[in-house]
């Protein structure tokens, strides 16, 4: 499972994704082997939790 | 003293005597970031020692992997000692393997999938108390070409040393940049289905095993140790690249940081917390951390308080690769300046 962050102080919009079994944060980086896992699952039909609104 | 003697044999065109010989990282299982005393290989990728990972899946039991003190007598200083846990018929989809993935830019100079390949050689020491022929393959990042190869353990319990030599592959798609550009895997139980010929290149498949070869993990409590694992150009086998132990540990931090407690400091009023990580690593890190054991906690100095982070987040593509930045809520906004504490691990395995 995972759950999308957000980056206010950027362009607000997510670029990396919490991991929630650990807590990890994984950037949005093709070469990134747990990004590209979270592809997979995306891949496999499912949906992260959204980004918290108004936090960070 | 004049150079008087020069083995012309040991100047081939192909080999390489000098430099990262040696494309395997911390192949005498020297460097344990991750610290564990005994890992338990139940799921598809485990990463132990450090490059190394470990795969179980299908009918497979769970086995354990462990940092050893058993050595050849050849000057080596640990060993990985793998455990098999109950013997089974190892069904075609099930698998146990070990495995290092090379990155591309450390193999390019192989032209591997072009017809100006190099040959290349694996060599290592192995111990098991299972004896027979076992199977060690080469696959590209891409699992759509894998060389299986063999080699034999002839006595049990008893350290042998092996090499396999690759001819040069001259087909297939082998990455040369930051992702994985070759894979070394030891077959310890791998299922028909993801199992090739010997002696070939085999397509069209994912293939990690070699068909017709010994299986450890049919014997229950099999041991399987190994180490001085070298993958280098050329037809030959030299001797173990021994390379200093802090120029290993950083090769291994390209991949996998473990920074313990780190002192930080907050570089804007939302709390926004960064350090330069004290190795350039191959690609923008997975990052965890916490505080005295807590997940996503961080100690602030100013007043000992300690905050468990909702959403902690990493802006590093936005400065780099080098550069990791987390966010403390609003509720916990800091002033420039701030110093806080917390345990970081990056991850960028391949």
């Amino acid at each position: 499972m995972y759950k999308l962050l957000k980056n206010q102080s950027q362009t607000g919009l997510a670029d990396c994704v919490q991991r929630t079994s650990d807590g990890a944060c994984i950037p949005f980086d093709p070469a990134n082997t747990d990004y590209q896992a979270y592809l997979k699952w995306m891949a496999e039909g499912n949906t992260p939790t959204p980004a918290d609104e108004g936090t960070q | 003293m004049a150079l008087t003697q020069v083995d012309q044999g040991l100047l081939g065109t192909n080999a390489q005597y000098t430099g990262f010989k040696n494309r395997i990282i911390n192949g005498a299982m020297v460097i344990n970031q991750r610290g564990s005393s005994s890992y338990t290989i139940n799921t598809d990728p485990v990463y132990t020692l450090d490059r190394f990972s470990l795969g179980q899946g299908g009918n497979v039991n769970s086995f354990t992997v462990q940092q050893s003190t058993t050595v050849p007598t050849t000057g080596f200083k640990n060993s990985m000692l793998v455990t098999m846990g109950t013997g089974v018929t190892v069904a075609a989809g099930a698998y146990a393997y070990l495995r290092q993935a090379i990155e591309g830019y450390n193999v390019a100079d192989f032209n591997l999938g072009s017809s100006t390949a190099s040959p290349f050689t694996v060599s290592f020491y192995v111990r098991s108390n299972v004896t027979g022929t076992f199977g060690v393959s080469l696959r590209n990042g891409g699992s759509t070409a894998t060389y299986c190869a063999t080699y034999t353990i002839n006595a049990a319990s008893t350290w042998e040393y092996k090499t396999v030599t690759i001819p040069a592959i001259t087909s297939g798609t082998w990455t040369t940049d930051n992702t994985s550009g070759l894979e070394l895997y030891f077959d310890l139980g791998v299922g028909s289905t993801y199992s090739g010929t010997a002696n070939q290149l085999n397509t069209g498949a994912n293939y990690f095993g070699v068909t017709g070869t010994t299986k450890l993990a049919a014997t229950t409590g099999a041991t399987f140790y190994i180490t001085g694992v070298q993958l280098e150009k050329g037809s030959t086998a030299t001797s173990f690249d021994y390379r200093p132990y802090g120029t290993e540990f950083q090769l291994c931090q390209r991949y996998y940081q473990n920074l313990g407690n780190v002192g930080v400091s907050a570089l804007n009023a939302t709390g926004v917390v960064g350090f330069l990580f004290p190795t350039l690593m191959r690609a923008t890190p997975t990052i965890t951390f916490s505080y005295n054991g807590t997940s996503n906690a961080i100690y602030r100095f100013s007043d000992a308080a300690v905050s468990t982070l909702s959403s902690p987040t990493i802006i590093a593509t936005s400065f780099g690769m080098q550069n990791m930045y987390a966010f403390s809520p609003a509720s916990w906004a800091s002033t420039p300046g701030y110093g806080y504490q917390a345990a970081f691990v990056l991850n960028a395995e391949l």
